[in-house]
């Protein structure tokens, strides 16, 4: 048995809207320590996770561990019949079907009960080890948006190169270069730890779709090391956050 | 000689392999081979002699020796099967002209006696005509000439050959132009004949452009039939058909031999010298329609790859080549061996002949070509592969003489590309070598031309027509079988001879051969243009027959590439909707040939436009003589002149009629399909009738017939839907008003409101005679069939329940539906029909639901097998200009394994792959093989929206009316669905699983990772151990199973399986298996050894 509830539906929807635009469907798995969902976008290019504590929850209750595959555009579909400061609460039963959303309105004058169909997805859990980055950038997620966006309009392919005298965005296309430095200061609330530096090629858009998730944070945290996939964390308040994991491009004409 | 030694030391031990004639299991190639009739000489290979030129090494090999031939008291009679030209010295005593070069044919044949005949005929020279001007006089003919030669002899660029005289002779003929009626007084044409072929365009040429006479302008003369290949023009004016029969009569020949004068130039047995005009050429009926036994020679080579890489000849060695040698009308091939390169186990039934050195095998093997003189060369894609490969490797090795491959001596074959051009193939790049006397009868082509498959490998064809999968060899692996020992080798050498002797059986099977010379004989072509040309040439050689005979003569046409248009067939608006009636159909009978026929169109008939009034005044041509088409055109009728083309079109529909019949009797499934493969070939020439004339870069189209042909369809169509409606009707007493409910080029369907079969069939039958009786003869509307019940979806789309006798239904008929395009998986045609069937059949609209569900469901959780999402597509030309799947993809093969990759005129095999959102299909196709081996998932979402939606709810919508896609394509059952995990794509390096429970499928809580199950599933923990040994177990009797089917089908139980026939859908299934096995494994792994 699952009951959680959130006193703002605002939450989940900025959640549903980061996560939809990357993967269709995910299992999303339920202990008693929080949810979790991860999953990888259906090139098998990017990996997006998703981890919400208990403490998120106004109200969190879940007895035994239960997956439930989520259609996350009829999700998002439900939820858009919810204003955005109704509470929700999140319901299934130990061998679920379908969930259920209860929305309700600020006095309790008006309460919606949704019922969602479950997808059965049979599907490998993957995660991604933790290991220690050797560059650790932080900044306005909207700046990133921004500049993801910005690049997004010379080249499909974005360079990122992080030095101890900052970090640089590179695009070179048909139209011309474009070329963003950030160096770390306050004005900017940019900050930047580089133990080894790092330049890597990503696909601009999949780094656009990240950035879907810009009203989750005000803060981005990228993660790059050689060898290893860029990670962009956007955290959720203290209690989670979202994050994507892309793999560099390689000089393979495949990808 | 070693090879030759070793193989008799080796063979000697053989005993005939036990056969049980009781044993009723199929028979595996191996077996099949050593059942074949064991030649007793076959261990005893005589040696006659060695030498280039006395080829005679074997008794067996040789054709039987030649009769004693006297030129002065014998005939001799032979089937020519190739008509060429050549420039020669003439002959004393022979027509034509006197100083050398002069253009001389040569026939190549057989006798009825087995034995090889080169015929040269002398003194046919090429001509063509142009209008007379009206000052141009009889004796101005010598001017003429004389002007003329000088002319064209001066224009030679480099006389190499000596030319010193070009224009023979200069006649004033009268003639009638084929284009337009114009009464049947003749013109004055100039008939100008030259001494070689390649001087009628020079000549016509600087008649066009430059002053020959002073006095008379030749400028503005239309040219006649100097566009015409010397070779058809001397088979027309010789009455010569294609593969029909010559006779020599007594005295009218020479024969050659080793001390006549000129020397014998072919390796034919007998060679003669005949005078053009001296022989007899025989029509193909009665006694002789017969066939003569050529001899056809099946060969495939084998090549040592490198990893990779395909071959190439100048790098990579032939090991092997098989030869199946057989006579036309037997039954077994009655040479068979094998070529190897290194020691090779002896092989019951076959000859094996190894050799130490490559050089030593492609030279023998040449030698045996010349030995064995075959009329006919066959394989799978030998003119694009194993030749070129062959002569290639020969020229590279140096080996001497071995392109000597041809029937003249001093000609060698050579490699030559060759466009081919035309509406029914499209474009074609292909290679052509040459072999004099011998025609390259590739089966690919034939398959190519007369079949359409999804896949054209040997595999996939031999499978479509013999039912037999066949073991396929990778490339890469033929190296590392070379490379073992003598047993690997005779493994290879097993597969190389099966891959030579498929091609026999499938050109018997297809009856190819025989129904190809019908064709040559019919329209008068030589068989080997049959496959290397279009059709035009088919229809123009029967035309200039048809018109040399009545004196017509046919003017040149240079193509504009206009742009004028002509309206097409007319189709008569749908009424869409599922009939549960019977819905009656009636259609035309060949209804552009009998147009034709009926209305008298023709060239020859053809009033030009402004001609009209003149003919009226001069012809005394009436208006009720001449017929107006709808497309407002006039032509004669026939008892003024009776059409060309009517008349071509009535001998083919003839014969026709005859196979027709024929097929009527015949009892034999095979056999009816052969016959009704030849009335569908006579229908295609009849109907290739009407193209000609449509073709506007054709030698010469003529929108007038076209135009009226089309016209004369569409009033037709109109005319009876009228009939039937105002005539069936309440009014006049039938059940119900009769509807057309749709109509189509030649035929119309008619839903007559009764309910019974017997009932509609009456009605059709009469209807048809009642509309029949209204139009010309010979056009008939004929009751064909019953549709019942009836599913009308659109225009060109339909399917119904055919009948043609009340008691049982013959098929279920389907047009236009995606059961039969190729440009679709086979998830899409079997699940089509599955539905047809049960709509149509089982009248079970349910379990059709159901059905489809259950597909659905299936796809989504990965569980449809993969060779039945495969999409083909041909692989024409590289640069389109959109980007296309199957281009991309083999773009992206060629970089990982360029030997591979498949290349241009290949059929592309490819699965859409799940990929990011708005990524454009085309960077979505994947190699099958390459999706199985990496499980890259499988873009079920396309497949169903893209692929099944629309052809389902076409076809459901009838039925189900509009809610039919949320019951179909929305339901409960799309709710469960798998995902795979890639192993390959950017991350997967860097990922790891995580354990989640066997029971559940949760998450592993924290301190259980090791763990199979999760607390709250460990209680059943017996249950599902069971469950997953049971799923092990289930799929290891399905692996060996699989397994045991691929050896079987290689015919050896105790090795293992290296086939890998992407054709197979064993093969993709063993592969999933195997890999579904290993993960299985895993799974059952986890719950560790026993602990209880």
């Amino acid at each position: 048995m699952l009951e959680a509830r959130l006193s703002q539906t605002l939450l989940l929807k900025k959640i549903v809207d980061a996560l939809k635009e990357i993967i269709a469907q995910g299992t999303l798995d339920c202990s008693e320590n929080g949810l979790e969902l991860q999953s990888m976008d259906n090139s098998h290019v990017s990996l997006v996770a998703l981890s919400l504590a208990s403490d998120c929850f106004e109200k969190f209750h879940c007895d035994r561990n239960v997956s439930l595959g989520l259609d996350l555009k009829s999700l998002g579909k439900v939820l858009k019949c919810a204003n955005s400061d109704d509470a929700v609460t999140i319901k299934a039963v130990d061998r679920p079907e379908k969930i259920t959303l209860s929305f309700e309105s600020d006095g309790k004058e008006r309460t919606a009960d949704y019922e969602l169909k479950l997808l059965n997805l049979d599907q490998d859990h993957m995660e991604i080890p933790k290991k220690d980055y050797t560059c650790f950038i932080q900044l306005p997620s909207s700046e990133f948006a921004r500049i993801c966006r910005d690049m997004s309009m010379f080249d499909e392919s974005l360079t990122i190169a992080c030095s101890s005298k900052g970090i640089r965005f590179l695009a070179k296309g048909d139209l011309g270069t474009a070329n963003i430095q950030l160096s770390a200061g306050t004005a900017m609330d940019v900050s930047i730890e580089v133990q080894e530096p790092v330049t890597q090629s990503f696909a601009g858009r999949y780094l656009n779709t990240f950035t879907k998730a810009t009203p989750l944070a005000d803060r981005v945290k990228l993660y790059l090391s050689d060898e290893r996939p860029l990670l962009v964390e956007y955290p959720i308040e203290d209690y989670g956050h979202i994050r994507y994991y892309l793999a560099p491009k390689v000089n393979d004409p495949d990808f | 000689m070693d090879g030759k030694r070793k193989f008799n030391g080796t063979s000697n031990g053989h005993a005939k392999k036990p056969r049980n004639p009781d044993d009723d299991e199929e028979m595996g190639f191996e077996a099949e081979l050593a059942a074949f009739e064991n030649s007793e000489d076959m261990d005893q290979t005589l040696l006659m002699g060695d030498g280039p030129e006395n080829q005679t090494t074997s008794e067996r090999w040789s054709r039987p020796p030649p009769p004693e031939l006297d030129p002065s008291k014998h005939n001799l009679e032979f089937q020519q099967l190739d008509v060429e030209n050549y420039l020669g010295q003439p002959l004393p005593g022979m027509p034509g002209a006197q100083i050398g070069p002069v253009p001389v044919v040569r026939m190549f044949g057989v006798t009825m006696e087995g034995n090889s005949v080169c015929c040269h005929v002398h003194g046919f020279c090429p001509y063509f005509y142009i209008e007379a001007p009206s000052q141009f006089e009889e004796h101005h003919c010598e001017k003429l000439q004389k002007a003329l030669d000088q002319k064209v002899i001066a224009d030679i660029r480099n006389n190499k050959d000596n030319v010193q005289e070009a224009v023979l002779m200069v006649e004033l003929v009268e003639k009638l132009n084929i284009h337009g009626y114009n009464g049947d007084k003749k013109q004055r044409y100039i008939k100008i004949s030259v001494t070689l072929p390649r001087f009628v365009a020079a000549a016509s040429r600087l008649l066009k452009k430059e002053v020959i006479m002073s006095e008379i302008d030749f400028q503005d003369c239309r040219a006649f039939e100097n566009n015409i290949d010397f070779d058809i023009r001397f088979m027309v004016d010789t009455d010569v058909v294609g593969c029909n029969w010559i006779e020599l009569p007594m005295g009218h020949w020479r024969i050659r031999n080793s001390h006549s004068k000129p020397l014998p130039e072919s390796r034919c047995q007998i060679e003669v010298d005949v005078a053009f005009d001296r022989f007899i050429s025989h029509e193909p009926e009665g006694e002789w329609s017969k066939v003569a036994p050529f001899r056809i020679l099946s060969f495939d080579i084998e090549c040592a790859g490198r990893k990779g890489i395909f071959p190439e000849a100048k790098i990579d060695p032939v090991i092997q080549i098989a030869n199946m040698v057989i006579r036309q009308g037997e039954r077994e091939p009655f040479i068979r061996n094998v070529f190897t390169l290194n020691e090779c186990a002896p092989i019951i039934g076959s000859q094996v002949l190894c050799h130490d050195k490559e050089t030593q095998m492609l030279d023998k093997w040449s030698a045996f070509v010349r030995e064995v003189d075959p009329d006919i060369l066959t394989g799978y894609n030998i003119n694009n592969f194993d030749f070129p490969y062959l002569l290639n490797r020969a020229a590279h090795l140096k080996v001497r003489n071995f392109e000597y491959l041809g029937r003249i001596k001093n000609i060698r074959s050579v490699i030559k590309e060759q466009m081919l051009q035309s509406k029914q193939m499209g474009r074609r790049e292909n290679q052509y070598v040459n072999f004099e006397g011998r025609v390259p009868f590739d089966l690919l082509f034939v398959l190519l031309r007369d079949y359409k498959l999804r896949s054209y490998t040997l595999n996939a064809v031999s499978y479509h027509f013999l039912q037999e999968q066949k073991e396929d060899v990778h490339h890469s692996i033929i190296t590392d079988l070379q490379n073992g020992d003598e047993q690997t080798r005779r493994r290879l050498a097993m597969y190389c001879l099966k891959d030579a002797y498929l091609p026999l059986r499938l050109l018997e099977k297809l009856m190819a051969i025989v129904n190809y010379m019908e064709m040559a004989r019919v329209t008068g072509v030589p068989l080997e243009s049959l496959l290397t040309r279009g059709q035009q040439i088919k229809v123009l050689s029967q035309l200039l027959r048809k018109a040399k005979t009545k004196g017509f003569i046919m003017p040149s046409y240079t193509s504009q590439g206009s742009d004028e248009q002509y309206e097409g067939a007319t189709v008569i608006e749908p009424k869409r909707g599922y009939y549960a009636d019977p819905i009656s159909t009636l259609d035309f009978a060949s209804l552009y040939p009998s147009i034709m026929m009926a209305h008298n169109l023709c060239y020859t008939t053809l009033v030009l436009g402004g001609t009209r009034e003149k003919l009226r005044q001069q012809e005394n041509l009436q208006d009720d003589q001449v017929e107006r088409t709808p497309a407002n055109n006039y032509f004669v009728k026939s008892e003024v002149r009776r059409g060309l083309l009517p008349e071509i079109l009535e001998s083919l529909l003839a014969a026709r009629k005859r196979a027709k019949n024929d097929l009527k009797v015949e009892t034999d499934p095979f056999k009816r399909k052969v016959l009704d493969g030849r009335q569908l070939a006579l229908k295609i020439s009849a109907n290739s009738v009407y193209g000609f004339t449509g073709a506007q870069v054709g030698k010469l189209p003529c929108l007038e017939i076209s135009g009226s042909v089309t016209a004369y369809g569409r009033t037709m169509i109109e005319m009876t839907k009228n009939e039937v409606e105002s005539h069936y009707t309440q009014a006049n007493g039938y059940e119900n008003n009769a509807v057309v409910i749709y109509g189509d080029t030649d035929s119309v369907m008619v839903n007559f409101g009764v309910k019974t079969l017997e009932r509609s069939m009456e009605l059709g039958r009469e209807a048809a005679e009642l509309v029949s009786s209204k139009f010309v003869h010979p056009i008939k509307l004929e009751f064909e069939k019953v549709y019942y019940p009836y599913l009308l979806i659109n225009k060109k789309r339909y399917a119904g329940l055919y009948f043609t006798r009340p008691d049982t239904y013959d098929k279920m008929d389907c047009k236009g539906i995606e059961t039969v395009r190729r440009d679709n998986s086979p998830l899409v045609a079997n699940l089509m029909n599955s539905c047809l069937q049960k709509l149509l059949i089982e009248r079970d609209p349910d379990g059709a639901v159901a059905y489809v569900k259950q597909v659905i469901a299936d796809l989504l959780c990965n569980r449809i097998d993969i060779s039945h999402l495969v999409i083909t597509k041909e692989l024409a030309k590289t640069d389109y200009a959109a980007k296309q799947a199957h281009v991309e993809l083999a773009a992206k093969m060629k970089k990982r394994d360029p030997g591979t990759a498949p290349k241009l005129g290949d059929r592309v095999p490819y699965v859409i792959c799940a990929a990011a959102k708005n990524t454009p299909a085309y960077q979505k196709a994947e190699d099958p093989l390459y999706v199985l081996e990496n499980s890259v998932p499988i873009d079920a979402t396309y497949y169903l929206e893209q692929q099944l939606s629309k052809p389902l709810l076409r076809i459901f919508e009838p039925i189900l009316g509009d809610n039919a896609e949320s019951i179909l394509l929305k339901g409960e059952h799309t709710r469960t669905r798998t995902v795979v995990t890639s192993k390959v794509g950017g991350l997967a390096g860097f990922m790891t699983k995580k354990t989640s429970c066997l029971g559940c499928k949760s998450l592993m809580p924290k301190g259980y990772e090791q763990a199979c199950l999760c607390p709250h599933c460990e209680p059943r923990m017996s249950e599902l151990y069971q469950k997953e040994v049971g799923a092990k177990r289930e799929l290891e009797e399905t692996f060996s199973r699989l397994w045991t089917e691929c050896q079987r089908c290689q015919e050896s139980l105790h090795e293992e399986v290296i086939c890998s026939n992407r054709d197979c859908p064993i093969f993709y299934m063993r592969q999933k298996v195997r890999m579904d096995l290993d993960n299985q494994e895993k799974r059952v792994l986890r719950f560790g050894l026993a602990e209880w």
